[in-house]
């Protein structure tokens, strides 16, 4: 096969590419939950955006926005933020099941939009948001922040590069340790969040898979409530193009994971590679270029640093700034809607499969 | 004005299972550290090598480590608040505020008394105060967990100063400022990822107070540059605390500390994840940057 024919090209050493334009990007930050405000933060910091409005519809957050120093005008409600502000630029952190009504009018005024993940709450819904944003020639980014992180970009161009050979095999997983207990909120609800552990933690790997091996072309998947009404854990036996085939597992509900840990484990036939958060481990069975046969290890501290900024996570930063830039340059974002609907692909197969025991062909999800 | 610091302070990221290696090590360090002996060994170590300050949150194990340490008397603390790791935790579920009321929970009757009750009134009422309020509440709350202890100084946590730094407001670490330093009469200190943003900016704020940020050879979370932060560094006359030293544990001490030498700083924050490591690390500190 040929690993990682769509998405985003890998973007090691590239650096930070701050425009210096004239204009600046004026944003529209709309929810204002946990994500929302480190956006707000980051965009806040970025020299060629201007926050101009703040949306959300808890009133009262308009009195502690403006007390923390936030000084763009508080709207309770999206049709007249853009009716009044006309900004250049949503950025939407709204609960997913709400990105689809706040991105039409949006879009429809042929705004650029950022939506963080998943790009919405179903298949049908994130289907709508790419035709509505495939209508005008807007830039329609989403926030699978993996794509920014050095370590997992660095994975991205060996995998390019052909390092491994041809591949054979993927095994990945993501754990964290969140859910122990019934919870209440819409992230626990299927109506409003579309689903459980797969939807909101898997997504981020199921993007990185995407990224690095295209589509799958077959999903099998299982998925199982532990406290919650949606899922707290799945397995998904995935097959790509090539005959690359691999595991994807996720649970949330995993003691001793402090914060969410993904890895990647890929097999192919010069050796094998494992990819986390902190470091990849190569092993060859014959020299790649600078690669030395058997063992080498590229730990996260030792790639160069991107973002000029640094709050919630690494990537934040670059992820905005990314948007912003090709807000100015009209150019494709590192993760476009398109990207985030095959993510949603994924998705989809996982759950109907899960429910239908049986294998899903995610060419028949049109 | 110049704030007299602990040159050498013993931070506590292992203690609270991070570590920026591995997985696997992260593990080693939630199950070692989650008994308090643990703590209280490196602790310990760390005196006997003459290292008597002592940066962390109010994390349960660390706590329970502090309230048994036999040396206790012989320790300088810094607290860093607010304990930003666990309210997010928790914040999804039950909003800011209804983290900080489960933290509350933990107080014993006499801090409740003290701080808990009218702090806990105020947040029933919640919709109705200001966020200066709220915040004030929060400090009072976090520095309860601290009030038996020797106080070197109090940390504002890098995610809160950052947040001040981006929605550049100065109140908010004015207002931080002034109540260490009026009410507990003690010196704040702000942490920060962002030291070559913020530095620049509290200048401008004229806020003047040590900054806490990373600074090592590898350039690891120097932001927004490792040359700019070296710049700054050197130029402003802000009393610094240098943290990630070790570059994440990418550095030995031995290669960690010489960067040190010329980069005017005034403390040095480690963390460390057992007794040996302690003796080792401090003694490579004590021997090259002649504290």
């Amino acid at each position: 096969m040929t690993p990682g024919r769509r998405g985003p090209e890998p973007k090691e050493n590239q650096g930070e590419k701050t425009l210096n334009h004239p204009k600046k990007v004026r944003v529209a930050l709309i929810g204002l939950g946990k994500l929302g405000i480190l956006h707000t933060a980051v965009v806040n910091m970025i020299p060629d955006a201007e926050l101009c409005a703040l949306v959300d519809v808890n009133k009262q957050l308009s009195r502690y926005a403006a007390q923390a120093g936030l000084k763009a005008p508080f709207f309770t409600d999206t049709e007249r933020m853009l009716a009044e502000i006309r900004p250049d630029a949503v950025v939407i952190c709204t609960p997913a099941f709400a990105n689809l009504s706040v991105a039409r009018p949006c879009l429809e005024r042929g705004l650029d939009v950022f939506v963080e993940k998943p790009l919405a709450h179903t298949f049908e819904a994130a289907k709508t948001m790419v035709a509505l944003a495939g209508r005008g020639n807007v830039v329609s980014a989403t926030g699978y922040l993996m794509a920014h992180m050095t370590i997992f970009q660095k994975a991205k161009s060996l995998i390019s590069e052909g390092v491994l050979g041809r591949l054979e095999r993927v095994r990945s997983s993501v754990y964290t340790s969140e859910v122990f207990a019934k919870k209440k909120g819409w992230l626990y609800d299927r109506e409003k969040s579309g689903g459980g552990a797969v939807i909101n933690i898997a997504s981020h790997l199921l993007y990185l898979l995407y990224w690095y091996f295209g589509q799958a072309r077959e999903v099998f998947a299982q998925a199982k409530a532990i406290y919650s009404d949606v899922e707290d854990a799945a397995t998904a036996l995935l097959l790509f193009d090539g005959g690359l085939h691999g595991t994807m597992d996720v649970s949330w509900s995993l003691p001793g994971y402090r914060l969410p840990h993904t890895e990647i484990h890929i097999e192919g036939d010069n050796g094998t590679m494992e990819v986390s958060g902190d470091y990849i481990k190569l092993y060859l069975f014959h020299a790649h270029k600078s690669y030395p046969r058997e063992w080498t290890t590229i730990h996260k501290i030792d790639l160069p640093s991107t973002g000029r900024f640094i709050i919630g996570a690494e990537g934040l930063y670059e992820e905005d700034q990314d948007f912003v830039s090709r807000c100015l340059d009209r150019g494709r974002p590192a993760v476009s809607w398109s990207d985030g609907f095959e993510v949603q692909r994924m998705i989809e197969a996982i759950y109907r499969s899960a429910a239908r025991k049986k294998v899903i062909s995610t060419g028949d999800l049109a | 004005m110049t704030v007299e610091l602990d040159k050498l302070i013993l931070g506590a990221n292992p203690f609270e299972g991070v570590s920026y290696q591995s997985r696997a090590q992260a593990v080693h360090y939630q199950e070692q550290f989650a008994k308090e002996e643990n703590v209280a060994a490196v602790l310990g170590a760390a005196n006997t090598a003459g290292v008597k300050a002592f940066t962390c949150s109010n994390t349960s194990s660390v706590m329970g480590a502090l309230k048994t340490y036999s040396k206790i008397n012989d320790l300088r603390i810094y607290p860093v608040i607010p304990n930003a790791y666990e309210y997010a935790m928790e914040a999804s579920e039950k909003g800011v505020l209804g983290a900080v009321l489960s933290k509350a929970k933990g107080f014993s009757m006499y801090q409740k008394v003290k701080f808990g009750l009218r702090a806990l009134t105020k947040i029933k009422s919640v919709l109705t105060k200001d966020v200066m309020d709220l915040l004030l509440e929060l400090l009072n709350f976090e520095m309860a967990s601290f009030e038996k202890f020797n106080l070197g100084g109090v940390i504002l946590h890098g995610q809160i100063t950052d947040m001040a730094l981006s929605s550049h407001n100065p109140d908010l670490i004015g207002i931080f400022q002034d109540v260490i330093r009026d009410t507990f009469n003690l010196e704040p200190i702000l942490a920060t990822h962002n030291f070559g943003t913020l530095l620049p900016q509290l200048v401008e704020w004229k806020i003047r107070i040590p900054i806490m940020a990373p600074f090592n050879a590898k350039g690891f979370m120097m932001k927004p540059s490792k040359d700019e932060c070296e710049t700054l560094v050197r130029e402003s006359g802000y009393q610094i605390l240098a943290k990630k030293v070790l570059a994440g544990g990418r550095l030995t001490p031995e290669e960690a500390f010489p960067y040190l030498l010329d980069k005017n700083v005034a403390s040095v924050v480690i963390g460390i994840g057992s007794v040996s490591e302690a003796y080792h690390t401090f003694s490579v500190a004590k021997n090259i940057l002649k504290v």
